[in-house]
This record gives structure tokens, sequence and C-alpha cells, in this order.
């Protein structure tokens, strides 16, 4: 569509490509290490994103790329010794909803993160860690970043990010399609007998012409991951360490949302302008006649 | 009497101020309490674009955020002292609106409870208050126009030039009173001692006493256009069109020097171009939408902007020296014709009505009764269909479109009976008519 729109697609892309790409090395880690996941990045605090690692320097291409994937790469020098004996919350259950009618509704996940032991709660006690959910949104829906940003201001979520086209007015046909990326405290859920369930609030674009009257966007599966660090770090050596959660694939969830018809072309915009030329000859005549 | 009057007049306005504040609380609290919130989306997108001015980056950097810089820098306190204070100031410009409306009536002779029931139809209307207390903008644009009606009727050409070119800056829409201002400030405008001379209201008991109709008749088109034509050179007119063009022009250098094309796009070119294919009370919603893959042609776009530009015209010709009559007129047309219309629209017509009621023979039992019944009844039967739409998914894009097409008809039908029954007054009284025809009123 536009110069800005490319970059945004572009951006999306990569984002997902690069998890797509974690998701990949996870695997191959988790085969290795005898059964234990071993899925495990690092990545520099100064980064808040998982999504924004590749979303610097999109426009300067191949080089910016490669650059960012030595800087990530997994059991790297950066990330040497940080994963190492430190027993992690693992994810038993996820589930998904999508919840409400019409043009807003919520992606609802639910998760379940075994028993509230107390390994788990040493674990959040030395570490700050953030459940990481990275939501690749089809076309046609989008996550206002303002409205998640309120909910970062009420302490529902530590962060939030969204990647991609954000121009929230335009219908799908002129759109591209974005992400959106949250952090959850995962210390909350000692508090819930380490289960949880977050809200992401979604809204739909208006969809391209169709005669069947309704289009469907699917949702994928989302990637979650786990992010944590030492509570007491030094700035200058600052990294979290980043955990693939993975969780087996979701039941996709479908919206269905209302469409215009090219049939009505023609009767619409016809009597749409008769219309306006009536009334306004009303006008034109009563201020002529009063 | 005149004591009763201002203890009365105060009274309206302590009652408003309390409803106003009583309704921020309760937004606040409903805010913080309820899933759906009381104040209005685009007040939100304002508090961020002022936190982003706060923080020293540009208003823009908001997304959505389409409006003069202006607006953010009055919301800074948002960030500084409490979120409630736009909404506050949005209030206050709603209570000001009241005052100003009293004003101008008083200045027309309008009698004390004949002013406090237009004060009235402002201040209790369920439409306004909500509007300023959910944190809308328009009071403040209302405030402004009302208080320009006020200079010029002062005699204050120079003020209401200032006030008007930044108003067009900060709204855009005013644009269309430009030509009934220049009509109004031409050759007739000044009296004998260079100020203007008002006609003053007379009732209708006076009015069958006379043997002459004190109302003066709307002149014909023809003579209208040849009046304008030659009265267009004055020297009030011009003053008025450089001073107010010089303001506009300069806001607009000041933050396009500020803000680059990220101002000019938004703020400005974004209003001038808008299309918006989403569901609105304009007529031409559905057409847009379903044009929205291949674009629009010429004519298609010349067949939008002509009943407008006509209806614009007819308005002004035939009414501009009955001033408030005539912008009233002018801007229901102008939001009943426009490509987009949203409910806070109606803020922009609503504040000019009580500046007619005293000149309308339109009783509220039945016909007033009627005109309010069949607007609002076309707008809840529109309010429907969009409920549908929007927060159940249904597919109701005919009937919604057909219901856009009812409430065009609905303004239509009220615009004619509030054209029948009005009694057509000019502002100003021409020097040569003066006499036992005209009351006059001199500026204090």
């Amino acid at each position: 569509m536009t110069a800005g729109g490319g970059r945004c697609l572009l951006a999306v892309a990569l984002a997902a490509a690069w998890i797509s790409g974690a998701a990949a090395a996870a695997s191959s880690s988790a085969e290795q290490a005898d059964g234990r996941q071993k899925s495990v990045k690092c990545m520099p605090c100064s980064r808040p994103y998982i999504g924004d690692a590749y979303l610097d320097n999109t426009l300067t291409g191949q080089l910016a790329q490669r650059r960012d994937l030595v800087e990530m790469s997994d059991s790297g020098e950066l990330c040497k010794g940080l994963a190492e004996d430190v027993k992690v919350p693992v994810l038993s259950k996820l589930r998904r909803q999508l919840v409400g009618e019409g043009s807003h509704r919520r992606l609802v996940y639910s998760m379940d993160f075994g028993a509230c032991d107390g390994a788990m709660v040493n674990f959040l006690d030395g570490y700050d860690a953030h459940l990481v959910i990275f939501e690749k949104l089809p076309d046609g829906v989008f996550a206002d970043p303002f409205e998640l940003q309120h909910f970062v201001e009420r302490k529902v979520f530590v962060d939030v990010a969204v990647f991609g086209d954000t121009n929230l007015e335009l219908p799908t046909a002129l759109s591209n399609r974005s992400s959106v990326e949250i952090h959850f405290d995962l210390r909350l859920i000692i508090s819930t007998d380490c289960n949880l369930e977050i809200d992401l609030p979604l809204h739909a674009r208006y969809p391209p012409l169709d005669a069947s009257g309704y289009a469907t966007v699917e949702f994928g599966n989302p990637d979650l991951f786990l992010q944590y660090r030492k509570k007491e770090i030094h700035s200058d050596s600052c990294l979290w360490v980043i955990k693939n959660l993975k969780a087996a694939p979701l039941e996709k969830a479908a919206w269905r949302i209302p469409c215009g018809d090219e049939a009505h072309i023609g009767f619409v915009s016809s009597i749409t302008f008769l219309s306006a030329l009536v009334c306004s000859m009303s006008i034109v005549l009563a201020a002529l006649i009063f | 009497m005149a004591s009763a009057a201002a203890v009365t007049l105060r009274r309206v306005v302590l009652v408003s101020a309390a409803l106003r504040l009583a309704l921020v609380v309760f937004g606040e609290w409903q805010d913080a309490h309820l899933e759906v919130r009381y104040t209005d989306v685009d007040y939100l997108v304002f508090s961020d674009a002022a936190a982003s001015v706060a923080a020293g980056g540009s208003p823009f950097a908001r997304a959505t955020y389409r409006y003069s810089p202006i607006l953010a820098f009055l919301l800074l306190p948002n960030s500084l002292l409490h979120a409630a204070w736009g909404k506050l100031l949005f209030s206050a410009a709603d209570l000001l609106v009241g005052l100003f409306i009293d004003t101008i009536l008083e200045l027309r002779g309008i009698p004390e409870k004949m002013r406090m029931w237009s004060v009235v139809a402002w201040l209790f209307n369920p439409f306004t208050f909500t509007i300023g207390t959910r944190g809308n903008c328009e009071p403040i644009v209302c405030a402004v126009m009302l208080w320009i009606l006020i200079c010029l009727m002062k005699g204050r050409v120079l003020q209401a030039a200032f006030w008007y070119g930044l108003i067009v800056h900060f709204r855009i829409y005013p644009i269309i009173y430009a030509i009934p201002f220049v009509i109004v400030l031409g050759k007739g405008y000044a009296g004998p001692v260079g100020r203007p001379t008002l006609t003053m209201w007379r009732s209708k008991q006076q009015l069958q006493n006379d043997e002459v109709s004190q109302i003066e008749e709307p002149t014909s088109f023809v003579a209208t256009v040849w009046g304008f034509l030659s009265n267009f050179i004055s020297r009030n007119a011009i003053l008025f069109g450089l001073l107010s063009g010089s303001v506009f022009f300069a806001w607009t250098g000041i933050f396009f020097y500020l803000y680059g094309w990220d101002f000019l796009n938004e703020a400005l070119l974004y209003h001038l171009t808008r299309t918006d294919p989403r569901h609105n009370f304009s007529i031409y919603f559905y057409h847009i939408y379903l044009h929205h893959q291949q674009g629009f042609s010429s004519i298609q776009r010349l067949a939008s902007f002509l009943p407008q530009l006509i209806v614009q015209l007819a308005l002004i010709l035939r009414f501009s020296r009955d001033l408030p009559f005539c912008m009233f007129l002018q801007t229901v047309a102008f939001v009943a014709f426009n490509k987009v219309m949203t409910a806070q629209y109606f803020v922009w017509f609503f504040c000019l009505l009580p500046l007619i009621l005293p000149w309308s023979s339109m009783k509220l039992k039945w016909k007033g009764l009627a005109c309010t019944v069949v607007w609002m009844g076309s707008q809840l039967h529109w309010l429907m269909w969009a409920y549908l739409l929007e927060f159940k998914g249904r597919n109701v894009f005919v009937q919604l479109w057909v219901a856009g097409l009812m409430f065009l008809a609905a303004n239509t039908f009220i615009m004619l009976m509030v054209m029948k029954h009005h009694n057509y007054t000019q502002l100003f009284s021409l020097p040569v008519k003066s006499g036992n025809k005209v009351a006059t009123k001199k500026e204090e």
C-alpha cells in the first residue's frame, strides 16, 4: 500500500520468522538435552520486546538481520551459564478462546503452571519472570496499542507492544497484518494457585466485499515464552533468558465478520445520490418559498 | 427585576455546574469499575497526545490524534494535575455557552423569561451535558463561535476576526460561516456612529398590533447576490477577511514549523479529504465502503459534494442577514450532508438552536414535539441497526444504510419545519431603515 505499510509487513514477517526459528532451534536443543527442555535464548535487557529484536533497522535488510541473529543466537557466549540449574515453571495446560460478539471481542488464554510448590516460589523470589504471549493476528483483526497501554497503567500487564499496522481505522483491504506481544508478571500466579487467565481485547476491521455476507478470520497458534533474569543484576551485563514454552497446538479460533456485498454497489450508490439530491432540492425550494 | 433575573440565571448555571461535576465524578467511577467506559474514546486520544507533549514529544506521536496541537496544550494539566482536567475545561466551556446564549438574546431584546428557557434548552440538553463531561472538545468550539457572534453584535470586528481565524484553525468546519460573516460586515453593517445597530425582538402581539410588518422579509436571490457583490468591498469585511486569514495561517504556520507534515496531514488535510468506510450516521458510509477497494471516480466525488454546496449557497444567499438563523440552518445542513457524521457534530447546531427559538412560531404542542420525536426516533432507529452490526456481528449493512437515508429525511423535514415557522429578522438594521420600524441598541 505505502512504504510505511510495506515496512510494517516486513517487520511482522521477520518477527514471525524469528519466533518460528526460535521454536525450531528450541526443538533441536530439546532433543539434544536428553528430554529436558533447553530451548533457551538470551537477549540484552536493553531490548524490551522479543518481537523487537528484528524490528530495528529492518530497512537496512539482510545485514541487520544477520547482526541480530548473532546477537540472539541461542547457547552463545552471552547465554553461557545463565540458564543452568534453574528450575523454571513449566506450562502444563493452555487453552485459548475467542469470547464475545460483534466487532469487539477478547482472546482469553487460560493457563495452568502445575503445582505451586516451593521450587516455584523460590524461582519467583529470586528472578524477575515474565510470561510473554506473542500472537500473530490474522488479516482483518487488530489490537489497539493505546487500549493495551491502559492495561499496563492499571498493572494488568507489565508491558505490551503491537508490531505491524497499527492504523486502527483502515479496512482490511487497505491494511497490513499485525502482531501483539504481552508481558505478564509471573509472580502474580502465586495468588491464583498457578492458574492464569489473560484477556487480550481485539477489534475487527471492515473486511473486503464478499457475496456470502461474512468473512471468516482464523487465528494460528500463539507463541509463549518465559522471560527471566536474576533480580540482582549489573546493568552492563544484564541479560534476559528466554525460554520457549512449548504448548500443544490449540484449537483454531475463528471470527465471522459481516461484510458488504458487491451486488449492492449499483442501487446503493444511485439511491444515495438521488436521496441527497431530492433532500437538497427540497431545502432550496423551501428557502425560496418560506 | 434585573436582579431577580440575575439570581435565576445564576441558579440555573449553578445547578448545571453541579450536574456536570457530578457526571465527571460518576464518569471516573464508571471508568474504574465497569467494563463500559463513560469517557469518550477521543478523550483518551487527547490525553495521550497531551502526555506526549508533556514528555517533550509531538501530539501526533499518538495515532488518530487529528486536532490542532492547541488542544493537546490545553490538556497538559491532564498529565500534570489530574486526568479529569479536560472534562472540567470542556464542561466550563459548556456553561460559558449558556451564558453567551443569554448575552446574545439580551442584546437582541429578548425578555428575561424567554431567555431563561433558551439557556435551559442548551444547559439541560442531555446531548450537550454528556458530550462535555465525557470529554469531547466541541463545547470549546461552540463557546468561541458564540463569542464571535457577540463581538460582531458589539462592533468588535478585529476581535471577532482573531477568534474566527483561531477557531477555523482549531476545527475547520466554521469555515462555512465565512461568507455570511462577510455579508453582514458589508456596507450596511456600521451605523451612523460607526457601530452596528441591532434589530430588536418584537413579541407576537406587538407584531400583530403594527400596521406594517416589523419583520424584514428575506430578499430575493437576485437582490441578495447583487447586494452581496456591491457590499463586498467594505472596510469591515476586508479587515475581517485579512485578519482572520492571517490568524489562521499564522497558527497553521507555527504548528507546521513545530510538527511538520504530521500536523498538516493529520490536523488539516485529513479532515478535508476524509471518507470513512465504517458505519456512521452519514448516508454515504455504505457507498464509501462498497467502493473502498476500487476508489472513487471524479463524477462520484462531485455527486457527493454538489448537494452540500447547493444547499449551503442557497441558505447563505437567502438568510445570511438573519445571521444566527442562517448559521443554524447551515450547520444542520452541513452535518446532514457530510460524508462523515457522528453524534458529537450535533452539538455544533444545538448551541445555535436557543438563538433562534424566540423567533419561531412553532409551539411545542404539537409541532415542536413532532419534530423532536421524528429526529430522535430516526436516530434511535439507526442506532438499533448499528448496535446489531457492531455488537452482535449481524450483517445489516443495507438496513443501516436505509436508516441513514431516513435520518437525512428527518433532518430535512426538521429544516423545512424550522424555516416555515421562523420569523425572518435581520440581525443588524440597515441605517436607512431606522426610525420606528426597529428599535436600536447601542453598544455599552
